[in-house]
């Protein structure tokens, strides 16, 4: 009998995300920054450690550089030793194969001497997309207690959702006995979350049979399930894709509650503070006399001199006096100069915003982004990458300010809601 | 070209100091906390890295487990690789040989063998206890144009304070850089002159040994400032000092200790803490695996560092508060340092105090409101304690460490130690 804790683990890690709009101009959606220290991968990654398993293979594809420095040696969540490592797995060119992932289970088949080097009885598949805490190592017992071929993590999602899942009808003892992928109309609410548990033997014979089935959902499952065992192990937790501007916001102001749905720490949730590679440690948040803060997550080397109200905010935020911030999320050393005010806006790294300038200004935030009306439509104004806002501007609702953008991309004071810079 | 490293580092870090009572009972003064996240030892090996020096040895003697497991493998410091290390020595046992570390000097003798071993051009000496920012470059560049046997870097201290320092009186050769050390006194009860030694010495180790040597055969005391420098003047060695001018924390006693940690707050602090460059070892106490510092919705926090992994619910006042401290609704922390993992419990006031890890004030605890007439006095809490509810502690009082809660009693005058 081998050990659950031999399992080898496969995490997808290379979609784009491409909802995340301009989070995911530099990053692949799992190296998206999250509740201030965090990436969105380091829950997965923490959930796998968590859970024993000692072998990773990270399978990357769309703009791996923040990813691959994230990971480093895996040492931040224990992956170094003589038993236990990380690995990342980029798409190569070989003598036959020679081509990109071309889906979810064909990076899986194009990474098979991997899987022959670290030989396990099972192989558990998930994304590394996800905002969760899960006991993976329960799932895999289960998944031997039914003897099952494949074993698929699924949940309860609201009606209105379910159209964005793979979706399975179970029988009473949890068999899934049939599948659609994104229904248009949904015949249950029992919604897949993309963690698999194959039987090795049994996923190498399915990869073997047509290399045109290249993803799990559209292709794999809905074939295993109409000839094999495929069980639905239920998870009933808290649990969110954060793949849309507006779930990433949500998933963080969640942080935020009075019993909150989210706690990291108390999860096992570990992020690698390493990978800033920062040359000094950052210190303390400092709160200067006259600082206002409530219901925020604030991180080390913060230095809030204004008033912070319901945000996020990532290490390195520099909050001038007479600023106000609220309901926002600002990543890695932004810098919000004296009397600014920022109203609903997710920041990405070092933004600075100048004197007085105004984000999020109106309360027309039903007017949505005229480029990306289905990214930006409930008032959140998005400022790229190291962008400068000038100081004075005002900038309105559903707003795009790209990455980079300089003094000299603005022509004009005043922004208009739903506009991109 | 670098073949090999120049300089060893070696760290007296193995004292505890008395007048710090409950803070240095279960660990020595190098590593105690400080400034919201780290530990007094972290100054100077932060200091070393930053100066490009990286061979580094410690001399840990008293209660030294927290300190080896702050130092881990060193790589907090990016001190390991080929010539990079951190080696800790402790006292040892051996062939004809068994004892503790005498004294400082005695510390270093001990461990000759090593340090001919690593044959370095210049051996730097320092303490692990002070809070400072230096380049230590600056230093060995003195004592080398110099030809130094021994260059020592020495403070002004106010003469009315200088009878608590080893003092030197240092010449004009070099103006306003340093000169030659003339005469030196190790804590004289009326002092002439004022330069303080910060425990920062750069030897030439040839000389080194001899006066080692000499000092272990003749003297009955093994002390750098009592025994070796006045030794080294009187056999007219060449000893230098180095004037430096930056911040020092002498964190002697406990009204130091709050007061070096204070002056990391105010808007124009005396420390430029975020300029240091201050790396810990964040796997210490696991504080890298710490969320960020939650805020409630009832907070007021004002004048503050407040690390990762606290939750802020009631008022924080010119404090300094470590990973994991949680301060209750309606509470409130003012003037205080809280190591990790304190609970500050519903209504509890907590007015100048300096609390170790781990300790819980129960609800409607009130301590240092009570004082004693002249200046307020911190109070300081030792570790593992649960202060019942509406317990009273006045000013200046001492709790010791690990206390069954019933031994502390429900009133404490000011200035009393509960034991």
């Amino acid at each position: 009998m081998s050990n659950i804790e031999d399992t080898l683990v496969l995490l997808l890690a290379g979609g784009v995300g491409s909802r995340l709009n301009i989070l995911v101009t530099t990053r692949a959606k799992p190296a998206v920054p999250f509740a201030g220290l965090y990436r969105i991968i380091d829950f997965s990654l923490s959930n796998v450690m968590n859970s024993g398993m000692k072998h990773v293979g990270v399978l990357t594809q769309y703009k791996p550089l923040s990813l691959m420095r994230h990971l480093a040696t895996g040492d931040a969540w224990d992956f170094t030793g003589r038993s236990r490592g990380v690995k990342i797995l980029p798409p190569s060119t070989g003598s036959r194969d020679s081509d990109w992932y071309r889906g979810t289970a064909d990076a899986i088949r194009q990474n098979l001497g991997f899987l022959r080097a670290h030989p396990s009885k099972e192989i558990l598949i998930l994304s590394g997309d996800h905002i969760y805490q899960m006991d993976l190592y329960a799932m895999i017992e289960f998944h031997r207690q039914k003897n099952a071929d494949i074993t698929i993590g699924m949940m309860i999602v609201p009606e209105s959702q379910i159209h964005q899942f793979g979706t399975g009808i179970t029988n009473d003892e949890g068999r899934i006995v049939e599948w659609e992928e994104k229904p248009k109309v949904p015949r249950t609410n029992l919604a897949s979350m993309g963690i698999y548990v194959f039987e090795t033997e049994y996923l190498l014979n399915l990869l073997a049979e047509d290399k045109e089935m290249v993803d799990f959902g559209m292709h794999l499952i809905p074939k295993a399930i109409s000839r094999d065992n495929v069980f639905a192990y239920p998870f009933n937790g808290y649990w969110r894709d954060a793949g849309t501007i507006q779930a990433y916001w949500e998933a963080n102001m969640d942080l935020l509650k009075d019993d909150p749905e989210i706690s990291p720490e108390a999860w096992g949730i570990r992020p690698n503070l390493e990978s800033e590679q920062l040359l000094a440690d950052r210190i303390p948040a400092r709160f200067a006399a006259g600082s206002s803060v409530s219901r925020s997550m604030i991180s080390a080397g913060c230095v809030i001199e204004g008033e912070v109200i319901n945000s996020v905010l990532s290490p390195g935020v520099k909050v001038g006096k007479g600023c106000s911030i609220r309901d926002s999320i600002i990543l890695h050393d932004c810098v919000i100069e004296e009397g600014a005010i920022v109203d609903l806006a997710v920041m990405d790294k070092r933004v600075r915003i100048g004197k007085g300038a105004v984000i999020g200004k109106g309360d027309k935030k039903n007017i949505p982004n005229k480029k990306y009306p289905e990214h930006l439509y409930t008032g959140i104004t998005l400022i790229g990458k190291e962008a400068v806002v000038p100081p004075g501007t005002v900038i309105g609702r559903n707003c795009i300010i790209n990455p980079w953008c300089k003094q000299n991309c603005f022509n004009d004071n005043v922004i208009e809601d739903g506009s991109t810079i | 070209m670098k073949l090999k490293p120049r300089t060893l580092a070696m760290i007296l870090a193995g004292g505890r100091v008395d007048d710090l009572t409950v803070l240095t009972f279960h660990r020595p003064k190098s590593a105690v906390p400080f400034g919201g996240f780290a530990r007094v030892i972290d100054f100077p090996l932060s200091n070393l890295m930053n100066s490009g020096l990286d061979r580094v040895a410690i001399l840990s003697q008293y209660r030294s487990y927290s300190l080896i497991n702050h130092i881990g493998i060193g790589a907090a410091w990016d001190m390991i690789g080929r010539y990079r290390g951190i080696s800790i020595m402790p006292p040892y046992l051996g062939y004809g040989h068994s004892q503790w570390y005498r004294g400082s000097s005695d510390a270093v003798y001990q461990n000759l063998d090593f340090i001919q071993y690593i044959n370095p051009e210049q051996l730097l000496i320092l303490s692990g206890d002070h809070i400072y920012r230096m380049d230590y470059r600056e230093l060995i560049n003195y004592h080398r144009e110099k030809d130094a046997d021994l260059t020592m870097a020495c403070i002004k201290v106010p003469m009315s304070q200088a009878h608590r320092f080893g003092l030197a009186d240092i010449d004009d050769e070099d103006g306003e850089l340093g000169g030659r050390v003339v005469r030196y006194r190790e804590k004289p009860e009326s002092p002439e002159y004022n330069w303080a030694s910060l425990t920062v010495f750069c030897f030439k180790p040839g000389v080194l040994y001899k006066v080692l040597e000499s000092n272990i055969k003749e003297d009955a005391s093994y002390e750098f400032g009592r025994d070796i420098i006045p030794r080294m003047l009187n056999e007219n060695r060449r000893v230098y000092g180095y004037k430096f001018k930056g911040y020092w924390g002498y964190t002697r006693t406990v009204e130091e200790y709050w007061q070096t940690n204070m002056d990391l707050l105010g808007p124009d602090p005396k420390i430029q803490f975020a300029d240091w460059a201050i790396r810990t070892n964040l796997e210490h106490r696991d504080i890298k695996d710490c969320q960020p510092l939650k805020v409630g919705n009832s907070a007021r926090i004002s004048e503050s560092l407040i690390y990762n992994g606290c939750i802020i619910e009631g008022e924080v006042e010119n404090s300094i508060l470590f990973p994991g401290t949680h301060v209750e609704k309606g509470s409130k922390v003012k003037d205080s340092v809280l190591f990790f993992n304190n609970v500050v419990g519903k209504d509890a006031v907590l007015d100048k105090v300096i609390s170790d890890v781990n300790t819980t004030f129960g609800r409607g605890v009130r301590i240092g409101e009570v004082t004693r007439p002249g200046k307020k006095e911190a109070a300081v809490i030792g570790w593992n304690n649960f202060i019942n509810a509406n317990t009273i502690i006045g000013s200046g009082c001492t709790v010791y460490p690990s206390l069954s809660s019933d031994k502390i009693p429900k009133q404490v005058e000011p200035g009393e130690v509960v034991r």
